[in-house]
């Protein structure tokens, strides 16, 4: 009677351990930048075409509160690899959270001030005498002087007010603001869904004001002990941009397919394609995704330490925050 | 007995709750210093001391903003709330109809809406004080209800078998036995309204300490953060001490004010 018992429980241990040790792919979270929309598709794409199972890699993608909050994961090692704001990720890592980019996704900046075309704000002098909404303390507000220096306009010529991220959207909605600060592929599709008139984005980058911004963040441990697991994940990363960046429609499916409510297709495939616009930076257009140029990056940090409350004294070089040697 | 006035200091009321909060510090400090604790974690208290110093006046002008919102919320929730509770203790019908109803607006999680007070009223002081409102009032009403519930009902029988009036009752039996349990409701609800004025503050505002507050938050900057949530927290301790002030000066009689309670009650 004992010996029967004992031979079902190996038989259902063996049972049990067997798919681990057939499959043993390597299980990875990643933690987006915030609740899923079109910049994220590649991703979704990358995990429904099998991109990551053929690297070994079990992704976990899993939706976030805000690159800060990101970092803040990704340092503490609750999430293997974060999708953040790089600039965020260079303040939080100067203050000493061990964390590093391997990968820059969008190497044009995609910020912009925005409102509807109804409006006719289409240059930067526009901007006087309308309201702005903004959110205090994110990464937009902070190189807002920048922008309004590069284009000579003063704080006083303008209305500001100041409010969350859904408060910046009901402003402009409802008339309170004529214009919020955003990203030209997030907010922009958002007040379009939300009441199907066009918006017309003033981008930053076109005024002499380019930050990188996101990309793909992890703990400098993991790259320690991890190191081919870096690799493997950057990878199918790269394919997956790459794939989105040529069939837009394909991405967007499989990233309504795992979240349905995370777009309107046809505003979606807009977002997605001004997401693949930005994968391109300035100085390396003919690299592929992921991989950034370092006078990009120096400009960043340059324009972080002037603006953006990096402290000069422990700013340090470009190289300290990210590395290419992982990409393929 | 003669007490040197060392002994008297360490002794007094007000100073043991500073010893501990110093002691506390110290410790902080200690295990910062002993674990080697990154700034991006936790800031060393030393920092938020300094930032405290240098950020003084920019501190001083955003809380004195959050605190207009919060006394707004908090007169709001005492000239809303104590009226309805007195109408609930009162009359069996209001209280069947209404009292349900409180309660199920309460477990509304404030953060969720304040963005409509924001579309509703626009972006000045009064979302603001909404949110503070909307936090602060429930607990007057309880509290009131109860107040006014216990009244021993011998007192009013007695009171009106020597044919007072329903005013006179009120004036003299009800209320100062009520007066305690209300007390207790305000203090408690004034300590929530701030909580509510920085709620407000961070859907939508361009001052006040919550605006400083997701200021510091983008930034990493955990000191000017923790400063900010120390002058909160002073706020909070202010308006309490007042509020127990007045109550000294009302109820002076109660057994809370007894001196052989160092606490307040």
């Amino acid at each position: 009677m004992l010996n029967r018992i004992v031979a079902v429980l190996c038989a259902a241990c063996a049972l049990a351990a067997a798919p681990s040790y057939a499959q043993n792919k390597e299980k990875v979270v990643l933690l987006l930048n915030w609740y899923t929309y079109s910049e994220h598709a590649p991703f979704y794409l990358g995990k429904e075409r099998g991109y990551f199972d053929q690297e070994g890699i079990d992704l976990d993608i899993q939706e976030g509160r805000g690159s800060g909050v990101t970092v803040q994961a990704v340092a503490a090692g609750t999430a293997s690899f974060g999708y953040a704001d790089v600039p965020t990720m260079m303040k939080a890592a100067s203050k000493g959270a061990p964390v590093m980019a391997v990968g820059v996704a969008l190497q044009t900046s995609p910020m912009s001030v925005m409102g509807f075309c109804e409006r006719n704000i289409r240059k930067p002098e526009d901007i006087k005498g309308k309201t702005v909404a903004v959110t205090p303390g994110d990464s937009m507000s902070q190189i807002w002087p920048l922008f309004l220096k590069k284009t000579g306009l003063k704080e006083t010529d303008f209305k500001q007010v100041a409010g969350d991220a859904q408060t910046k959207l009901n402003a402009v909605i409802n008339n309170q603001a004529d214009l919020l600060l955003g990203y030209v592929m997030d907010q922009a599709i958002k007040l379009q869904d939300a009441t199907h008139k066009q918006v017309c984005p003033v981008r930053f980058a076109d005024y002499g004001v380019n930050m990188v911004s996101s990309g793909i963040i992890v703990q400098k441990d993991y790259l320690k002990n991890k190191p081919d697991v870096v690799r493997r994940f950057l990878r199918a990363a790269t394919r997956s941009l790459e794939e989105s960046a040529k069939s837009p429609e394909a991405a967007i499916d499989a990233m309504l397919k795992a979240n349905p409510k995370s777009g309107v297709r046809d505003t979606a495939l807009v977002g997605m394609k001004a997401t693949a616009a930005l994968y391109k930076g300035p100085d390396n257009p003919s690299d592929r995704p992921l991989r950034v140029g370092a006078k990009n990056m120096a400009e960043t940090l340059a324009l972080l330490e002037e603006y953006g409350g990096l402290d000069k004294a422990s700013a340090g070089k470009p190289e300290d925050y990210y590395t290419n040697a992982y990409l393929p | 007995m003669q007490r040197s006035w060392f002994s008297r200091i360490v002794y007094s009321p007000w100073a043991r709750p500073v010893l501990l909060i110093a002691l506390l510090i110290l410790l902080w400090q200690l295990v910062i210093v002993v674990f080697g604790i990154k700034p991006y974690l936790i800031p060393a208290p030393l920092a938020v001391v300094k930032t405290l110093v240098a950020e003084w006046p920019r501190l001083f002008r955003e809380t004195l903003v959050t605190t207009y919102a919060t006394l707004g919320g908090f007169a709001l929730s005492i000239a809303f709330g104590i009226p309805m509770a007195l109408l609930i203790a009162y009359s069996r019908t209001v209280e069947s109809f209404v009292y349900p109803l409180l309660v199920f607006s309460q477990s509304v999680p404030k953060v969720a809406i304040a963005p409509l007070f924001v579309v509703w009223f626009g972006f000045g002081i009064i979302p603001k004080i909404i949110a503070a409102f909307l936090l602060a009032f429930f607990p007057v009403v309880v509290s009131t209800v109860v107040g006014f519930k216990s009244v021993e009902r011998d007192m009013i029988d007695l009171a009106r078998s020597m044919k007072a009036s329903r005013l006179e009752t009120f004036m003299r039996i009800s209320l100062p036995q009520a007066l305690p349990s209300v007390f207790a409701g305000l203090k408690v609800s004034v300590t929530l309204a701030v909580v509510g004025a920085v709620v407000g503050e961070f859907v939508g505002s361009n001052s006040g300490i919550g605006y400083l507050l997701q200021i510091a938050n983008g930034n990493f900057d955990l000191p000017l953060m923790f400063a900010g949530l120390t002058m909160l927290s002073l706020v909070g301790v202010i308006l309490f001490a007042l509020v127990d002030l007045v109550e000294r000066f009302m109820i002076p009689w109660h057994a809370s004010q007894r001196h052989d309670f160092s606490a307040t009650a």
